[in-house]
């Protein structure tokens, strides 16, 4: 019976040889390993050994069957591998093929400045409010110092709507909002739209953005040079730190003094071009200590606070530092244009 | 406002060029906008006198002269102008004078072509050693019957510089709150103290009234209404010969920007840009009575202005009248009536100082606007009205012969306030956040003309009266700060003001999570401007049930309504990119929209809206795309109200009939959420789409953002613990009405609250087939779970088959077989 495994040993080891094929490493297993396979049939004519001999026989068995079966698994693994070795080689797509699309939305410019300055805003501290486009007389005027008649007017060409309103023609109506309902201190900006009667072009719209920011505490605590500081700061943070900022003496209503920021050229960084026409210099915002007049309207007293307020208007600033000249752009809505932005509302560092 | 430097420079020398004269004016608030350098164009001319005029001995028309060119010596002639005379100043071109090469009109351009230089000549056997030159040949004018004849002029000086050919314009741009610089003298008074030096006012002649023969003209002035006029001065001249003013004149005038007109109206114009003080003159034999009345219109309805057109007047507007009518609107314009003209030997000329408030009023309502109303508005001077008749009277006289007939009559109704401010010692300190000495705020103040004196540790500064802008510390603050230079104030950062955190505004923060949402769903951010044509408001009235807002001064009927809706916007936005090139487009908007309330106020009120057109997923090798259509623009309407904080829940309900009319009837719904209509969703009207020339369905949403961020930011809910024991699903397919909506079956099986049931999700629907024809099935998957433990299959199918029960009974459902 020792021989008689032996032989079946062998005679299987030899058919399960390194290139046996998957229906002959088959036929071994079933016909020695199966139910009513060879080793089977030895196990059950063990009543035909001597009871002595029969620990040895079955350990003989159990050891035939276990390498029997490594060497089948081992073999089958082999062709498992080269089975998908061949369906891998079927399968090879052309990796360079498009695709499968889905529509990516991308976030319209002006809201990106809007966005990224605010960024820069609340990092320095000021809070963000919203105020409403349609105003009425005081807020977008006479509460900022314009009177009536006064040819301060006529800078700013106003939309009226009816029943003694109009559109505001600055974001500068924020302050008077903010201050009439609250008392300082206060770091506020306020973001939104400004209509003027300019026909949309090149360097106009009739609807556009900007950003007004305030900073009132007592008197003597937010002066002038804290003004430079601020927007130096901010322009720097906003067209990089190399930007020179340079503040001109000008006048607004709504502030005394007024001054007007300039950044030098984004084009020639200040060396003069047709850009900054040869001065090296872009106007880029209008600030200036709040007038006494505007905390008056409000009901603050003007020997008791101080501040000062800016207005920066955003498509302008955007088409500077995307170095394009069409405000249109900014309202024709051209996904061609639209699509060059990234699509995020977070600021990329 | 024009500066020609050769002018500014009789009233201030300042040891700099023009360009740094420029900077400086800039930085302090006085911008330069253009710097133009204008030249006569040609060089080597002169000023000479004519000594002696003699026949040319071979040619009739030719005349031989000999000219008198002071330090240069004097010259022989040939001259063929019939006006040339013995003791005539002409204008001498030299040998070697180079001349315009073309004939031009008056005016210099920057580059000018000259000829070669000119050489002597020998005209008909005569040597000529140079020659005597006509305004034409000058480039002055078109003037060439006769040669130029000077009205003075040293012989020998250029005449290029006596005429103010070769200058230097600053085109400066003043604003509002400086009418003191709308004069050549105010912008000397502004560099002298920028740039430290003493300002040389120009000189005031004394009237010259000896030569007047006595029978003076009887002038009567009476002010009426001195609230409005508050000082009128006024001179009579006689012998007065109206004609074209010398070239020097009209060279000023126009490169400040005017137009020479004749001498007399010159010469006020001359006056009004060298002093800012607006003069006007009548004729004075057109006066009725001899007198002039400043008071309102009154009953006066109309006049006839300079520029021939008749002006309506109402009751308030300050006229200047005679003893019967109206002459000139006061500050803004004279009358038809009373015009100087060729024929005029007797003129009144007016210096008045009219408030600015009653002469802006009437410039803008009338339109019409003058160099005049121009300063009146901005505050002239109300010291200068005598100072100015006496300066135009010298140069009347010395260009016109005319002659003072008479004083001048100042009546004063109302003299100037003095102000005072009181500056406390750390006033100015206190506002520039540098500190400043005493010494230099005095001294810049007192630069600008205002007085300055210390009162213990105060100063009290009496400004200027040309200064009406300075009121308070501020205003002083600012010029002290410009004159010093804004460089000089250093920068500061402030101590975080203590307002608390930096919050901001909830609806912006619900802005920019809508805008993310949009961004995930592949639409593109557009902006629109929110004026819109009627016929779209018309067509897409929006959410909300306000009045439409009209634009009462509106660029033009296409933007004379304020928007009740975004979706025009994105329509008109797609149509644009359709025509170029774009076969699909998927966009949003968040803005505002504007409607009016029943009790008259305006809201306002944000919006976020999208469009879908065309291909929305694209198509790739061996997979078909995704067209949008009415379920990918819901798809996005509920992704994105699953994504609000809160993930409000919302209904679709079908509009009944004659609502959303620009919105396919069938494909379309009222997005409800607590029973307020905050939006709808589908697809536009096929008639519309077809309109617009669209190829396929183009679906819309709109929402109320204002409403929705109500839901928003309501309380977070409290968070629930993923469960721990598994769910098992049961399908289900319940045949009914076909009419009933999908929402109906799936609400109804919520609503019975049944223990075990987790969720219900509709995954199918089908009509057809085995299905009766008004009946339709729909396949719902039910999910069980209990949260304490593991549901075994008899207690699934219990409740399963009760829900069966019920949903048969509550819908009239069948079990579909
Ligand atoms: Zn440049």
């Amino acid at each position: 019976m020792k021989d008689q495994l032996e032989q079946i040993r062998s005679r299987a080891l030899a058919e399960l040889a390194d290139d046996a094929a998957e229906a002959a490493i088959e036929n071994v297993r079933v016909r020695v390993l199966g139910r009513s396979g060879e080793l089977t049939e030895i196990m059950r004519r063990m009543r035909e050994v001597p009871p002595e001999e029969r620990p040895a026989i079955g350990q003989l068995v159990n050891q035939i069957k276990a390498e029997l079966e490594a060497r089948i698994e081992v073999l089958q693994g082999r062709l498992r591998e080269a089975a998908l070795e061949r369906e891998l080689a079927a399968a090879r797509l052309d990796v360079t093929l498009p695709g499968a699309h889905l529509p990516r939305g991308r976030l319209h410019p002006v809201t990106q400045t809007i966005e990224e300055m605010l960024h820069i805003f609340r990092a320095m501290g000021f809070e963000i409010a919203a105020t409403r486009d349609v105003e009425d007389d005081f807020h977008n005027f006479a509460a900022l110092n314009f009177p009536p008649d006064h040819p301060a007017r006529e800078m700013q060409d106003t939309f009226f709507i009816g029943g003694g309103l109009l559109l505001r023609t600055h974001t500068s109506n924020g302050q008077i909002r903010v201050m009439e309902a609250r008392r300082p201190p206060l770091a506020v900006v306020c973001p939104g739209n400004c209509y003027r009667r300019d026909e949309l072009s090149v360097r106009a719209s009739p609807m556009f953005s900007q950003i007004e920011g305030f900073m009132v505490d007592r008197a003597g605590k937010i002066t002038m040079a804290h003004l430079k500081g601020v927007l130096t700061e901010f322009l720097r943070a906003f067209f990089g730190a190399g930007t020179a900022v340079r503040f001109r003496a000008s006048f607004f209503p709504f502030t005394e003094p007024s001054a007007e920021v300039d950044i030098s050229c984004l084009l020639c960084a200040g060396k003069g071009c047709r850009v900054c026409k040869q001065s090296g210099w872009t106007e880029i915002l209008g600030s200036g200590m709040i007038h006494p007049n505007v905390f008056r309207a409000v009901g603050y007293d003007p020997a008791e606070f101080q501040g000062f307020a800016f207005g920066l208007g955003v498509e302008r600033t955007a088409l500077l530092k995307l170095g394009v000249e069409d405000m249109r752009l900014f309202f024709e809505n051209d996904l061609r244009f639209l699509n060059q932005f990234q699509a995020t509302v977070e600021r990329l560092a | 406002m024009k500066l020609p430097l050769g002018w500014l420079r009789e009233f201030v020398t300042v040891d700099a060029d023009v360009d740094a004269i420029a900077r400086r004016l800039t930085a302090a608030g006085v911008e330069v906008e253009n710097l133009e350098r204008v030249n006569a164009g040609f060089s080597d001319v002169v000023i000479a006198r004519v000594l002696d005029v003699q026949r040319h001995p071979n040619a009739d028309r030719l005349s031989l002269c000999e000219v008198d060119a002071g330090p240069l010596g004097r010259f022989s002639v040939v001259c063929g102008a019939p006006n040339v005379r013995s003791g005539m100043t002409a204008a001498y071109a030299r040998v070697g004078a180079r001349l315009r090469a073309g004939v031009h009109g008056a005016g210099g351009a920057a580059t000018v072509e000259q000829a070669p230089p000119l050489q002597a000549a020998v005209i008909r056997g005569v040597k000529s050693d140079g020659m005597l030159c006509s305004e034409r040949e000058l480039g002055l004018s078109d003037e060439h019957q006769g040669i130029l004849e000077l009205d003075a002029g040293e012989p020998g000086s250029d005449l290029a510089t006596a005429l103010h050919l070769d200058d230097v314009v600053l085109d400066i741009a003043i604003t509002p709150n400086r009418g003191d610089c709308l004069s050549v003298l105010g912008l000397a008074r502004e560099i002298a103290a920028l740039f430290g030096v003493k300002l040389k006012p120009p000189p005031i002649t004394p009237l010259v009234t000896d030569n007047h023969r006595g029978e003076a003209v009887a002038v009567a002035v009476e002010i009426e209404a001195p609230d409005l006029c508050p000082r009128y001065a006024a001179l009579p001249m006689e012998g007065v010969k109206i004609g074209p003013s010398p070239i020097w004149l009209r060279r000023r005038l126009e490169l400040a920007g005017m137009r020479a007109v004749s001498n007399v109206v010159d010469a006020t114009n001359y006056v009004m840009l060298e002093l800012g003080q607006p003069l006007h003159a009548f004729d004075f034999t057109k006066l009725a009575g001899g007198r002039i009345v400043v008071r309102r219109a009154g009953n006066d309805r109309a006049m006839t202005t300079l520029d021939g057109l008749e002006r309506a007047l109402i009751a308030d507007d300050l006229v200047i009248a005679d003893a019967d009518k109206p002459v000139a609107l006061a500050g803004v314009m004279g009358g038809g009536n009373s015009e100087v003209g060729g024929e005029t030997g007797t003129i009144l000329l007016e210096s008045a100082y009219f408030e600015p408030m009653t002469v802006a009023r009437t410039a803008r309502r009338l339109g019409l606007r003058s160099e005049a109303s121009y300063r009146f508005e901005r505050g002239i001077d109300p010291t200068g009205q005598v100072r100015a008749l006496h300066r135009v009277a010298s140069i009347i006289t010395r260009i016109s012969g005319g002659r003072a007939a008479g004083p001048i009559i100042d009546v004063e109704a109302r003299p100037p306030e003095l102000r005072e401010i009181t500056l406390e010692p750390d006033a100015i300190t206190k506002i520039l956040g540098v500190r400043i000495p005493r010494a230099e705020i005095s001294r810049r103040l007192k630069s600008l003309g205002a007085g300055v004196r210390s009162e213990r540790q105060r100063l009290i500064v009496t400004a200027p009266p040309f200064r009406p802008d300075l009121t308070e510390p501020a205003d002083l603050a600012e010029e002290v700060a410009r004159l010093k230079g804004l460089d000089e104030i250093p920068a500061a950062v402030p101590e975080r003001p203590s307002a608390g955190p930096a919050v901001e505004d909830s609806s912006r923060v619900f802005a920019r999570v809508s805008r993310e949402v949009m961004l995930g769903c592949g639409l593109t951010e557009i902006k629109s401007i929110a004026f819109i044509a009627p016929a779209d408001n018309q067509a897409y009235p929006g959410i909300g049930t306000g009045q439409t807002i009209c634009v009462t001064n509106p660029l033009s009927a296409e933007l004379s309504e304020m928007r009740r809706s975004l979706v025009p916007g994105l329509i008109a936005a797609m149509r644009f990119n359709l025509n170029r090139e774009a076969a699909a487009f998927h966009a949003f908007e968040i803005g505002r929209v504007f409607m009016t309330n029943g009790d008259g106020s305006a809201p306002e009120s944000e919006r976020i809206a999208g469009i879908s057109y065309g291909e929305y997923a694209l198509a790739a090798i061996g997979r078909p795309g995704v067209t949008a259509d009415f379920f990918t623009i819901k798809g996005i309407a509920e992704t994105y109200l699953r994504s609000l904080p809160g993930a409000p829940r919302a209904d679709f309900v079908p509009p009944a009939a004659g609502e959303l009319a620009f919105l396919h009837p069938g494909k379309s719904a009222h997005i409800r959420i607590d029973g307020r209509r905050l939006g709808y969703v589908g697809e536009l009207h096929p008639g519309e789409a077809m309109h617009l020339g669209l190829g396929g369905p183009c679906g819309v949403f709109e929402f109320d953002l204002t409403m929705l961020l109500a839901f928003g930011s309501s309380e977070r809910r409290a968070i629930e613990l993923p469960p721990r024991f598994p769910a098992v699903r049961r399908d289900l397919a319940l045949v009914v009405d076909r009419g009933l909506a999908a929402d109906d079956v799936l609400r109804a099986i919520s609503e019975m609250k049944l223990n075990l049931l987790e969720s219900v999700r509709l995954f199918d629907v089908y009509e057809g087939g085995s299905i009766p024809p008004d009946k339709k099935s729909v396949g719902i998957a039910c999910l069980y779970r209990a949260r304490d433990r593991t549901l075994t299959d008899g207690e699934v199918n219990r409740a399963h088959a009760d829900l069966i029960e019920r949903a048969r009974a509550r819908l009239g459902a069948e079990l579909r077989q």
